[in-house]
């Protein structure tokens, strides 16, 4: 149940925020300030996930050579190929390569 | 009737090519949604309660490793911020649009409709209706599909293939694939740093403040690159 509400909650946030502008705010600016953070949203927030699910709950690194280096080549692949399916194949595959080795 | 009809079929050619990376993206969720321990049908769900991946995979995989409901709804919020960009630069197009399509055009606002109608803001109304209604739905029956063959496939993958560490790959991807200014750098690095630092907080609330501190920092230095 309380899946569902924050399944919920989340839904209703997104839909205020793509909303938000168009339904309200349409003669109004948005201060510069703000679309210039809003910018840094994405890669801080996309950093901070990836730390997040390498450690424990209590902060503790969680991850393994095999992890650390997966990540790694994920990484150099999405920045050559600039394309998510690669980035995943490769990702994996030196994962499972390296589970196998380690 | 016929301009209706071409526009709309221009659409869901148009959609078609960005809806492939999502595919892996989708299945992911799937996969994640089996993989957590939550209810399928409530997580599978959030396809079309949020429609939106990164915010999705978010939610699943903080519910699914325990974090406290309120951590894992906040930083999913967090994620999807940024789509108040989206609104702020449609707001003045959509003036131009009936009530009804005000309210539900902002449904379907996501990343790759975004990408498609930022280019065509001077479109004639109808036009643009037809067009932003045949991407957005093109995109919406193609994400809950693919979501839902991931949360049917998840649990007959063997666990031995721990498809789970999919999840911080693609967020590499993402995290990668978003940079386009030093700045960003920036924000992540420190978001990174300050996420461990703060990682023993209770519930895993130090997400939220790690990404707070690297906003802030990708803000200021933006703002030295100005100068």
């Amino acid at each position: 149940m309380s899946e569902l509400i924050a399944v919920l909650v989340v839904g209703l946030g997104s839909y205020l925020f793509r909303s938000f502008f168009i339904l309200a705010l349409a003669h109004r600016r948005i201060p510069d300030q703000v679309l210039v953070s809003l910018r840094f949203v994405a890669p801080a927030v996309m950093a901070s996930l990836i730390v997040a699910l390498m450690t424990d709950s209590e902060g503790n690194v969680a991850i393994g050579v095999p992890e650390a280096t997966a990540l790694l080549v994920g990484g150099a692949v999405a920045q050559r190929t600039r394309n998510h399916i690669w980035t995943l194949f490769a990702g994996m595959a030196v994962y499972w390569v390296m589970q196998a080795l380690v | 009737m016929s301009v209706d009809r071409s526009v709309a079929r221009q659409g869901v050619i148009d959609a078609l090519p960005l809806f492939v990376p999502a595919v892996p993206f989708g299945l992911v969720i799937g996969l994640a949604i089996a993989d957590s321990g939550m209810n399928p049908l409530a997580g599978w769900s959030s396809s079309w309660v949020v429609f939106a991946g990164a915010a999705q995979l978010t939610l699943i995989t903080l519910l699914g490793s325990g974090a406290a409901l309120v951590a894992a709804v906040g930083t999913a919020l967090v994620v999807n911020a940024r789509h108040l960009m989206y609104s702020a630069a449609l707001a003045p197009t959509f003036q131009r649009q009936p009530p009804w399509f005000r309210r539900l055009g902002p449904y379907l606002l996501i990343d790759q409709v975004f990408a498609l109608m930022a280019v065509r803001p001077d479109e004639e109304p109808d036009r643009f209706r037809t067009y932003y209604l045949a991407v957005g739905i093109t995109f919406w029956t193609l994400w809950l599909g693919v979501t839902a063959l991931g949360v049917l496939i998840g649990p007959v993958i063997p666990q031995e293939w721990n498809l789970e560490f999919a999840v911080p790959i693609l967020f590499i991807g993402l995290l990668v694939l978003g940079i386009d200014r030093w700045p960003k750098v920036v924000a992540a690095v420190v978001g990174a740093v300050a996420t461990y630092l703060a990682a023993g907080l209770p519930n895993r609330t130090g997400l939220l403040v790690g990404a707070a501190v690297g906003i802030l920092a990708g803000t200021v230095a933006e703002r030295y690159r100005g100068e």
